[in-house]
C-alpha cells in the first residue's frame, strides 16, 4: 500500500478543493446524501490506497480503455491510476516473469485485502486452454486470485454476464465471474463498456465505506443500475404519444422523436446513460440518434437483432409454411374420411316401411 | 442543434404557472429547519437539487424567491464553481460546472461559510511551507 | 433463464411454433368445413329484394329489431369490445411493425393515448360482458368452459399489454414477455375454440343468406 491518496492528487496538481467538488457530485449522482460527498472525499483523502490486481482474461480491452481513456485527465482516470494498481497488464511497464512476480508479490502481500478487478469472461471449453497467460488457464488463475481477494469487481459484460464470447454459438465456452467463484461479495458493473464513473462510484463507495454499494438481483449496484434507460430517456414523451422515428435521418428521426421502431432496447435494460450520459457528460446513444442495444444485460447479443424492435420477432419464423401444408393435408385427410362417412350412411340407409312401425 | 430545439409538448401541464410542479415551496420550510439547527448548533447541511423532481421552472422560482446576497464566490478547479449568497444570509446557492460549462450538480448550502471556500488547514500547512521558501529566499 | 432470454425465447421460438399451430388449425379446419359441401337446392329459385349470401353478410352485422332493446349488454358491450380490439391490435405502432415485418404491410399508427384509452374501454366492455355472463341465468346455464375460456384467452393479451406499455405490475421486460406469451396462447387456441369465428362468421353469413334467398327470404 502507498501513501495517503490526497498527497498523490496534490503532486499531480489536484487541489482538495477540486477533489472535494469532485467528490459532492459523485455523491449525488450515486444518489446519497449530500453530507456524504464530505465524508467520501476524508476517507478517500486519507485512505492509504488499497491493493488492486486487475486480471484481464477473454477480453476484448474495451473497460479498460473506458476507464483510463481521458480527453483532458478526468478525475476518474485519475484515481484509477491513484490507487496501487499493482497488476494490470495494458498498463504496466513490467512485462513477462516480472509482471507474474509483481503479481505474486502483491497477492501475498496484501493477502485478504486487496480488491480483485476482472475484466472478460472465463473460457471453460478444453480445460481452458482457449485463454491463458503465461502458459495458465483463466480459469486456474481467477481461482488463485479469488481466495485472497476482499471483494471481486466483474468489469464489463464479459466477466458479469459472459460478453460477447458467450454469444451463440458460444464456441470457448466462455462463463461470467460469478458462474465459477462463488465464495466472495462479487459486484458486476456490465455495460459494454460500463461508463467510467459507475466504475470509479463503486470504488469511491469501498474505499468510503469499505463495503460494497447496495447490489440488485443480478449483483449491479443499484445506484447506477436501479432504473431502465427508458424511465429516464428524454425522448420519453414521444413514445407515450406514438411519435416514432421509421428510418435513420428521417423527419421523426430529425425532430428527435422515439427509436422504438429502429430496435431500441432502452425499456428493457437497466444502465445509467441516460442521466450520467458518457465522455464527461456529452452525450449518449439515444441522443446522437442510435436505439440503445442493451449492453449491460446478460445475453443482449442474442436477443433478436439490434435492429429489430421488441414488438418483432427476434428470429425470422420457421415452420409456418410447412404448418400450413400440413394443416392442409390434415384437412383433406379429414374431408376424405367425412366423405367416407356420409358415403356409408347413405348406402346403409334403411328405408323404414309400415310393417317396421307396427312391429 | 441543442436540445432545446427538439421540441417537446407536455401533454397534462399541472394547473399554476407553466412549468411549475409544487414541488419547490416544501423546500422554503426544509431550509427554515435547517436554519433553526444552524443558529441552534452550528450544525451545517445541505440540500441536493438534483436528487429533486424539480423542473428548470421549479429552480427558477425558487432562486427568485432565496434572491441575491452580498457576497458571489467563483471557484475555479477543474471547471467553474459558483457560490453565491441568496438574500438570506447563510443560506448558499452553489452550483458546480465541468470543465465544458455543463453543470455536474446543484446544492443549496446551509453555513455560516460554504465548506468549500474554508481553506483547510492541511492546504494552510502547505501555504506555510511556501511562504517560508519566499521568506528565505529575501 | 432471465427476464431478457424469456423475452427472447418468446420473441423467437414461442412465436414460431404458436405461429405455426395457428396456420396448421386454420387450414386444416377451413379446409375441414368448406369440402363438407351441401346438397344440391332441386326446387326452382325464388328472387326477393335484398335475399342474398352478400346481402345477409352485411345485414347480420346490424342488430334485429327490438335486440338491443332485449339484451342491450350483448350487443353494446359485444360492439364496444369488437371495435376496441380492432383500435388496439391494428392501431398501435409496435403492432403495426410486427405485421410489417411478416407480411410487408404497413400504415400510419394512432397516437398511442388514444390506443390506451381504446384498451381501457375494451377492457371495461370486457367485464361488463362477462358480468352479465354470470348474471342472468339462461346465459351462465348456457355458458359451457370453452365459453370462460375464450373469454380470458381474449382478455389476457388486452391486459398484459397494457400493464406493459403504462409500466404496471410487473418490470417491464418480463409484463412484455408475458403479453407475448399471453398473445402466443390466444394464437393456438383460437382455430379449436369459438373463436374460429373470426374466419367462418362470413361463410355462414352467406349461406345462410344464400339458402334462404332461394327461397325468397331476406334473412
Amino acid at each position: 500500500m502507498h501513501g495517503p491518496l490526497i498527497d498523490t492528487l496534490t503532486r499531480q496538481g489536484v487541489t482538495r478543493r477540486t477533489f472535494l467538488k469532485y467528490c459532492a457530485t459523485l455523491a449525488s449522482m450515486m444518489a446519497l446524501p449530500p453530507g456524504a460527498g464530505r465524508a467520501m472525499a476524508e476517507a478517500m483523502a486519507a485512505a492509504r490506497r488499497p491493493s488492486v490486481i486487475w486480471l484481464p482474461f477473454q477480453e476484448c480491452t474495451g473497460c479498460t480503455e473506458s476507464i483510463t481513456r481521458s480527453h483532458s485527465p478526468t478525475l476518474e482516470g485519475m484515481i484509477f491510476d491513484m490507487i496501487s494498481l499493482d497488476y494490470q497488464e495494458t498498463l504496466m511497464a513490467a512485462a513477462g516473469h516480472q509482471a507474474e512476480e509483481a503479481l505474486h508479490a502483491a497477492m501475498k502481500e496484501n493477502a485478504g485485502k486487496y480488491l480483485l478487478i476482472v475484466d472478460g469472461s472465463i473460457p471453460l471449453d478444453m480445460d481452458g486452454a482457449y485463454s491463458c497467460i503465461g502458459g495458465r488457464s483463466n480459469l486456474e488463475i481467477l481461482k488463485e486470485a479469488a481466495e485472497g481477494a476482499a471483494a471481486i469487481v466483474a468489469m464489463g459484460s464479459c466477466a458479469a454476464f459472459g460478453g460477447i464470447p458467450k454469444a451463440n454459438p458460444n464456441p470457448t465456452g466462455a462463463v461470467s465471474v460469478s458462474d465459477i467463484i462463488k465464495d466472495k461479495p462479487i459486484v458486476n458493473i456490465p455495460g459494454c463498456p460500463p461508463i467510467p464513473v459507475v466504475m470509479t462510484g463503486v470504488l469511491a463507495h469501498y474505499l468510503t465505506f469499505g463495503s460494497l454499494p447496495e447490489l440488485d438481483d443480478k449483483g449491479r449496484p443499484k445506484a447506477f443500475f436501479g432504473e431502465t434507460i427508458h424511465d429516464r430517456c428524454y425522448r420519453r414523451p414521444f413514445y407515450d404519444q406514438g411519435k416514432f422515428a421509421k428510418t435513420f435521418d428521417d423527419e421523426g428521426a430529425r425532430m428527435g422523436w422515439c427509436l422504438f421502431e429502429l430496435g431500441c432496447k432502452g425499456p428493457v435494460t437497466y444502465n445509467a446513460c441516460a442521466t450520467v450520459k458518457w465522455n464527461g457528460g456529452t452525450s449518449w446513444p439515444v441522443e446522437s440518434g442510435h436505439g440503445c442495444l442493451g449492453c449491460s444485460e446478460p445475453d443482449f447479443w442474442d436477443a433478436g437483432g439490434f435492429y429489430k424492435a421488441l414488438s418483432v420477432p427476434a428470429d425470422p419464423l420457421e415452420i409456418s409454411a410447412a404448418a400450413a401444408v400440413v394443416g392442409a393435408g390434415a384437412g383433406v385427410a379429414v374431408s376424405f374420411a367425412n366423405r367416407a362417412k356420409k358415403g356409408a350412411a347413405k348406402s346403409a340407409h334403411e328405408t323404414t316401411t309400415l310393417a317396421d312401425l307396427e312391429k | 442543434m441543442s436540445l432545446d430545439a427538439i421540441p417537446i409538448h407536455v401533454v397534462n401541464p399541472p394547473s399554476g404557472e407553466p412549468g411549475l410542479t409544487g414541488n419547490a415551496p416544501p423546500l422554503l420550510r426544509e431550509l427554515s429547519e435547517l436554519v433553526k439547527r444552524l443558529l441552534a448548533s452550528g450544525e451545517t447541511s445541505a440540500i441536493d437539487l438534483s436528487a429533486l423532481p424539480l423542473t428548470p421552472a421549479d429552480l427558477g422560482w425558487l432562486q427568485d424567491k432565496l434572491g441575491a446576497g452580498e457576497i458571489s464566490v467563483t471557484l475555479q478547479a477543474n471547471g467553474e464553481s459558483t457560490l453565491n449568497e441568496t438574500a438570506c444570509p447563510g443560506i448558499w446557492w452553489v452550483t458546480h460546472h465541468n470543465e465544458q460549462g455543463a453543470v455536474t450538480s446543484q446544492f443549496i448550502e446551509v453555513a455560516f461559510v460554504p465548506e468549500l471556500v474554508k481553506a483547510h488547514p492541511g492546504d494552510v500547512q502547505t501555504g506555510q511551507e511556501y511562504l517560508e521558501l519566499l521568506i528565505s529566499d529575501h | 433463464m432471465n427476464e431478457l432470454q424469456f423475452l427472447t425465447w418468446v420473441r423467437g421460438p414461442g412465436l414460431d411454433i404458436a405461429v405455426g399451430i395457428f396456420l396448421l388449425g386454420v387450414v386444416w379446419r377451413l379446409f375441414e368445413i368448406y369440402t363438407l359441401g351441401r346438397k344440391k337446392d332441386l326446387a326452382a329459385p325464388r328472387h326477393a329484394a335484398g335475399a342474398s349470401g352478400l346481402h345477409t353478410v352485411f345485414r347480420r352485422s346490424i342488430p334485429p329489431p327490438g335486440g338491443v332493446k332485449r339484451s342491450p349488454v350483448s350487443y353494446i358491450g359485444g360492439y364496444t369490445f369488437h371495435i376496441g380490439l380492432a383500435i388496439v391490435v391494428f392501431g398501435f405502432a409496435p403492432h403495426i411493425l410486427l405485421v410489417k415485418n411478416l407480411t410487408g404491410l404497413s400504415w400510419p399508427g394512432l397516437p398511442s393515448q388514444f390506443v390506451d384509452l381504446a384498451a381501457v374501454i375494451t377492457m371495461a366492455a370486457m367485464v361488463v360482458v362477462l358480468v352479465d355472463r354470470i348474471n342472468k341465468p339462461v346465459k351462465r346455464f348456457l355458458s359451457t368452459f370453452g365459453d370462460w375460456f375464450a373469454w380470458a384467452v381474449t382478455f389476457l393479451p388486452v391486459l398484459t399489454g397494457w400493464l406493459a406499455v403504462q409500466h404496471l405490475l410487473l418490470p417491464y421486460t418480463t409484463m412484455l414477455a408475458l403479453h407475448i406469451l399471453s398473445v402466443e396462447i390466444l394464437l393456438i387456441v383460437l382455430p379449436f375454440t369459438k373463436l374460429f369465428h373470426a374466419f367462418t362468421l362470413f361463410g355462414s353469413r352467406w349461406y345462410n343468406g344464400k339458402v334462404n334467398g332461394q327461397r325468397g327470404v331476406p334473412v
